[in-house]
């Protein structure tokens, strides 16, 4: 089992942080990321929050003894489940891999809250686990992949996103500043 | 905006979301958070959610019947199904750990 986390600010408010959470694909600095599609999208009245069901397509290189070991292709799928709760300023996704889900799981969670100064913290915390059913040295290979590949991917979704805040806040000042 | 895993969704998903995107921005609605009382906010979000049902319901509609039908033949159908077993996630998580406060 592997641990990872990570939190730090962006330097936006939350709802632009919020707003932008849906303009994050497709990103250049995130090229993995090749399809988003929402499965399922309710809006609780009585609280607010929006729950979203979404499946993101990605493409990685996928090492050779691994299609070889278990199967599987460069296409992979993620599953996400988000909430925006706009009462309590919160937002958590869940994530976690529908491929090559038999043998191992990526369990990723991230969450954004209001931070001082009109910034918005971000902590992203993930389990990257094996499950115990196969070979062990290969079990502890395809671990340190799927880690290796997390520790990537967050550290260009960090760039990325960082990016789409910028011009998207632009927008939005604009927005403001212009009359109706 | 992204593509739909299928390419024969792709539009219709890309209206979804624009459709979806224009009412968030309104939903979210910043000043509401802080300086509305609790029976504005209330009645905000029942007007908002109705509306976002008017607005967007009927290219929701569509690009599920596309979407779906694309999950079932790309094989993801079962995978999915685990998933949502495993953690159906009706509810958010509890915190997992509280963010340090001074982290910069």
């Amino acid at each position: 089992m592997h641990f990872f986390s990570q939190v730090f600010n962006y330097e936006h408010p939350w709802s632009t942080v919020v707003i932008g959470m849906w303009h994050k694909y497709p990103n250049p600095k995130c090229t993995h990321v090749v399809s988003i599609d929402v499965l399922d999208r309710t809006v609780d009245p009585k609280t607010g929050i929006i729950r979203t069901e979404r499946i993101l397509g990605c493409k990685q290189k996928t090492p050779g003894w691994i299609l070889a070991l278990f199967g599987g292709s460069e296409d992979a799928f993620v599953r996400e489940i988000s909430f925006v709760d706009p009462v309590r300023q919160n937002a958590t996704i869940t994530s976690v891999n529908l491929s090559l889900s038999q043998f191992a799981t990526c369990f990723e969670r991230i969450q954004y809250s209001p931070a001082p100064d009109n910034r918005t913290s971000f902590t992203q915390t993930a389990e990257i686990q094996a499950r115990m059913t196969i070979w062990r040295s290969a079990a502890d290979g395809l671990e340190r992949w799927l880690v290796d590949r997390f520790e990537q991917n967050a550290a260009l979704g960090k760039l990325g996103f960082t990016d789409v805040l910028r011009t998207l806040e632009d927008r939005l000042e604009e927005r403001q500043t212009t009359p109706a | 905006m992204a593509d739909s895993l299928s390419p024969q969704c792709t539009s219709l998903k890309q209206e979804y979301d624009s459709c979806f995107n224009v009412w968030f921005e309104e939903y979210l609605e910043p000043s509401l958070a802080t300086n509305a009382t609790e029976a504005q906010r209330t009645a905000h979000y029942q007007r908002k959610a109705e509306e976002f049902q008017t607005r967007c319901g009927k290219v929701y509609a569509e690009y599920q019947n596309c979407i779906q039908n694309a999950v079932k033949q790309k094989g993801i159908e079962p995978l999915l199904q685990q998933a949502r077993e495993e953690h159906p996630l009706r509810e958010p998580l509890p915190p997992s750990a509280p963010p340090s406060k001074d982290s910069k």
